[in-house]
C-alpha cells in the first residue's frame, strides 16, 4: 500500500465515523425513485410518440386540412355552400393558432383515368386537388409539371384510398393487391376535358400520404388545366383548406372548427390531439419526478451538511495538521458519486426493463420504439448536475471549516 | 522557508476599548512591534486570559479576530489564501496546540502518521526512538484517548516534530509533565530544532519548558 493510499485510508476511516447509512438510504431511495419517473415517462413518451413521427413524410402533424360540414344536398341554385369565401378565410388567417392557410383548388373540369392491367383496362372518373408546394414538408421527387412537355403528372394519393382498394375491392373481387412500390410503376392515362377541349396526360403517383386525402397534383399542372379546360366565370372559392398551426394539436384550433362548423379532415387529427395530452401527460409526470429527484437532493445536501456539521472539529483539525480542503472533500465527493452512479444504473436498469415490457404490445400495433440511449443520457446528465451541485456543496463547506 | 515572524501593533479583538489598562498595558507583545527570527527560542509567559492560545492560533492562521498585521517575512499574513496555510502548515510552521487535537479514535501510531503520511518527514524507526526517547513506545497501538493527559502531550509534541519547519509554535507544551519529561521534551525540541535551524516560540503560564537561551517576553 503506497503512502497516499494508507494515508487516505487513515482519513476515510477518521471521516466515515459519523456517517448515517439510514439517511444515505433515504436519499439514494428517494433519487431512485424520482429520477426512475422520469426516465421512465421519458422513454414511455419517446418509444409511443414514433408512432406519429415520420410516418408521413409528405405533411406532417402541424397542419390541420378543413372543410365545410356537409349539411344536405347542398344549394344548387346560388352560391356554392361548400366553399370558403375569402371572409372565412381572413377569419381563420387571424386565429393566433394559424401560422399560415392555404387553399385546395379543385379541378372544375371532368378528369378520366384509366390503367392497364395485363389485358383489362380499368378506368375511373376522378376528381384532383392541389395545394401550395410551400405546405410540403418535403416535396416528393419529380413533383412539377411544365405544361407542354411530355413527363407524366406526378399524383399522390391518399393512403387510404389503397387501403379501400386492397382490403375492400380486389379482396372481394379476386383481383391482386397492389403494394405502394407496384403503383408507382403503373403508368396511368388522363383524359381531362371541359369548355370544349380534351387531352390525354400520363400521370405517375409518385407517393402516398396519410394526411392529405385527396389525390394531390402540383399546383402548376391545376392552373395550367383550370386555365384550359374549366368554364370561365365559375368562383373559385376552395372548399378545403390547410392550415399550418403554430402548436400541434392545439385544442383552441378545433374548438374555433367546431363553433364554426367546419370539419377537420380524416381521423388523423386525432392522432395530434392524442400527442398533445399524451405529451401534457408525460410532462406532468416528468415534472413529478424532477420535483421528486430535486427533494432527494436536499435530502442528500442536508445529510452531508449534518455529516459536516459532525465531524465539524475533525475537519478542523486535519485542516490544522496541513491537509488541504480538497484532500478532505474527496472523502465526501466520492460517497456522493458513488451512491449518485449507484442511483443512475438502477434507475437506467428500470427503464430498460419498463421498455421490454411494453416493447411487445407497441410492437403488436407496428409502434417501433425510439433507443434507449438517449433517455440514459439525460439521466446521466441530471446524476451529473445532482453530484457537481453536491461536490460544490460539500467544498465550501470544508473551506468555511477552515476557521472555527 | 520563514526567516522572520513580525507581529506589527497586533491586538485580539477582545482587548479593544482596554488598550490603556492591563493586561495590554504592560503587555511586551500586544500593541508593540516584536520579531521573532530563526534561529532563537523564545518564551511568552502569560498569566491565564492574557491571549496566549489566541496568539499563537493568530500566528497560526486558524484565527484572525485581531487588529495589527502578523507577517511571513514581511507578508500580511491575512492575505494568505487557504491552501497557501496549508502548504505553510506542511512545511515550514510546525503547532503543538494546548488541546492537543489528537483523534481520540486513532491510536498513538496513526495519529502521528496521519501527519507523517502527509509530510513524508519521519521514517517508522525515528518515530519509534522518538516515542521510546518520551518513554511512551509501549502505548504505540493505543487509541489515543485512553492515554492520560501527559502521554497524550508527547505524542502532540512527537506529531509536532513530524514535518520539516522553520517555526515551531508550542503552546504549553509541558503543563501535564513532570520536571523528568520536561527535560526530555525540551531536548528532543532542542535537537529537532537545532537539526534544522528553527526557531521555537512557546507559552507558558507556569511550568516553563526547559530550553536554552531563551528569549523570554511578558504577555
Amino acid at each position: 500500500m503506497s503512502k497516499e493510499k494508507s494515508r487516505n485510508a487513515l482519513v476515510r476511516r477518521l471521516l466515515r465515523r459519523n456517517i448515517s447509512a439510514g439517511q444515505l438510504i433515504g436519499f439514494a431511495l428517494a433519487n431512485l425513485v424520482g429520477l426512475t419517473i422520469v426516465l421512465v415517462a421519458m422513454q414511455f413518451y419517446r418509444d409511443v410518440t414514433t408512432a406519429w413521427e415520420g410516418s408521413d413524410s409528405f405533411i406532417s402533424r402541424d397542419y390541420m386540412i378543413i372543410s365545410r360540414h356537409v349539411t344536405g344536398l347542398g344549394n344548387l341554385t346560388g352560391d356554392n355552400p361548400m366553399a370558403f369565401t375569402p371572409e372565412a378565410v381572413a377569419e381563420i388567417e387571424r386565429q393566433p393558432w394559424a401560422e399560415r392557410v392555404g387553399s385546395f383548388t379543385a379541378a372544375e373540369f371532368n378528369v378520366y383515368a384509366s390503367l392497364e392491367m395485363g389485358n383489362s383496362n380499368i378506368g375511373t372518373a376522378l376528381f384532383l386537388e392541389s395545394i401550395p408546394s410551400s405546405f410540403f414538408d418535403e416535396l416528393p421527387a419529380r413533383w412539377s409539371y411544365t405544361p407542354g412537355r411530355s413527363e407524366p403528372v406526378p399524383i399522390i394519393l391518399s393512403r387510404d384510398y389503397l387501403t379501400l382498394y386492397n382490403f375492400g375491392f380486389a379482396a372481394s373481387r379476386g383481383l391482386p393487391q397492389i403494394s405502394e412500390q407496384m403503383i408507382g410503376k403503373v403508368p396511368l392515362r388522363l383524359s381531362l376535358s371541359g369548355n370544349g377541349h380534351q387531352q390525354y396526360v400520363e400521370a405517375r403517383v409518385v407517393g402516398f400520404s396519410s394526411r392529405l386525402n385527396t389525390i394531390a397534383v402540383p399546383e402548376e399542372f391545376m392552373t395550367w388545366a383550370n386555365d384550359r379546360f374549366a368554364e370561365p366565370g365559375r368562383d373559385n372559392y376552395p372548399s378545403r383548406l390547410i392550415i399550418e398551426l403554430s402548436k400541434p394539436g392545439d385544442p383552441a384550433a378545433t374548438d374555433f372548427m367546431k363553433a364554426h362548423g367546419y370539419d377537420i379532415a380524416g381521423d388523423r387529427m386525432d392522432n395530434s390531439r392524442a400527442a398533445f395530452f399524451l405529451g401534457l401527460v408525460t410532462s406532468v409526470v416528468i415534472v413529478v419526478g424532477a420535483v421528486i429527484s430535486l427533494l432527494a437532493f436536499f435530502i442528500l445536501l442536508l445529510s452531508i451538511y449534518l455529516l459536516l456539521q459532525k465531524n465539524r472539529r475533525k475537519i478542523h483539525e486535519l485542516m490544522q495538521l496541513g491537509y488541504r480542503p480538497g484532500e478532505i472533500a474527496v472523502h465526501y465527493n466520492m460517497l456522493v458519486a458513488a451512491v449518485n452512479l449507484a442511483v443512475l444504473v438502477v434507475a437506467s436498469a428500470v427503464t430498460a426493463v419498463g421498455a421490454s415490457m411494453w416493447k411487445e404490445p407497441l410492437d403488436s400495433i407496428g409502434v417501433n420504439g425510439a433507443p434507449l440511449w438517449p433517455t440514459v443520457a439525460v439521466g446521466v446528465a441530471i446524476i451529473a448536475l445532482i453530484t457537481v451541485g453536491s461536490i460544490v456543496a460539500i467544498n465550501r463547506r470544508v473551506k468555511s471549516v477552515f476557521r472555527i | 522557508m520563514i526567516q522572520t515572524i513580525t507581529l506589527e501593533q497586533t491586538l485580539p479583538a477582545v482587548f479593544a476599548g482596554s488598550e490603556g489598562e492591563p493586561p495590554v498595558s504592560r503587555s511586551q507583545v500586544w500593541l508593540r512591534d516584536v520579531i521573532f527570527s530563526r534561529p532563537d527560542y523564545y518564551m511568552i509567559e502569560a498569566e491565564s486570559g492574557t491571549g496566549k492560545s489566541s496568539l499563537c492560533a493568530y500566528i497560526y492562521g486558524s484565527r484572525v479576530d485581531y487588529s495589527g498585521r502578523i507577517l511571513f517575512d514581511g507578508i500580511d499574513t491575512r492575505t494568505l489564501d487557504i491552501n497557501r496555510w496549508s502548504a505553510l502548515r506542511r512545511e515550514a510552521l510546525a503547532y503543538l496546540p494546548q488541546e492537543m487535537m489528537l483523534f481520540p479514535e486513532l491510536t498513538v501510531m496513526e495519529n502521528i502518521a496521519i501527519k507523517n503520511r502527509l509530510t513524508d518527514c519521519k521514517s517508522t524507526a525515528e518515530i519509534e526512538q522518538m516515542l521510546a526517547r518520551l518513554e511512551i513506545d509501549d502505548k504505540r497501538n493505543t487509541p489515543a484517548g485512553r492515554l492520560s493527559v501527559g502521554q497524550q502531550q508527547r505524542v502532540a509534541i512527537i506529531r509536532s516534530l513530524c514535518q520539516p519547519f522553520d517555526f515551531l509554535l508550542v503552546d504549553e507544551p509541558v503543563s501535564h509533565l513532570d520536571a523528568r519529561n520536561n527535560a526530555a521534551v525540551a531536548a528532543l525540541i532542542d535537537a529537532e530544532a537545532s537539526a534544522r535551524g528553527a526557531a521555537v516560540i512557546a507559552t507558558s503560564v507556569g511550568n516553563k519548558i526547559s530550553l536554552p537561551n531563551l528569549n523570554i517576553l511578558m504577555l
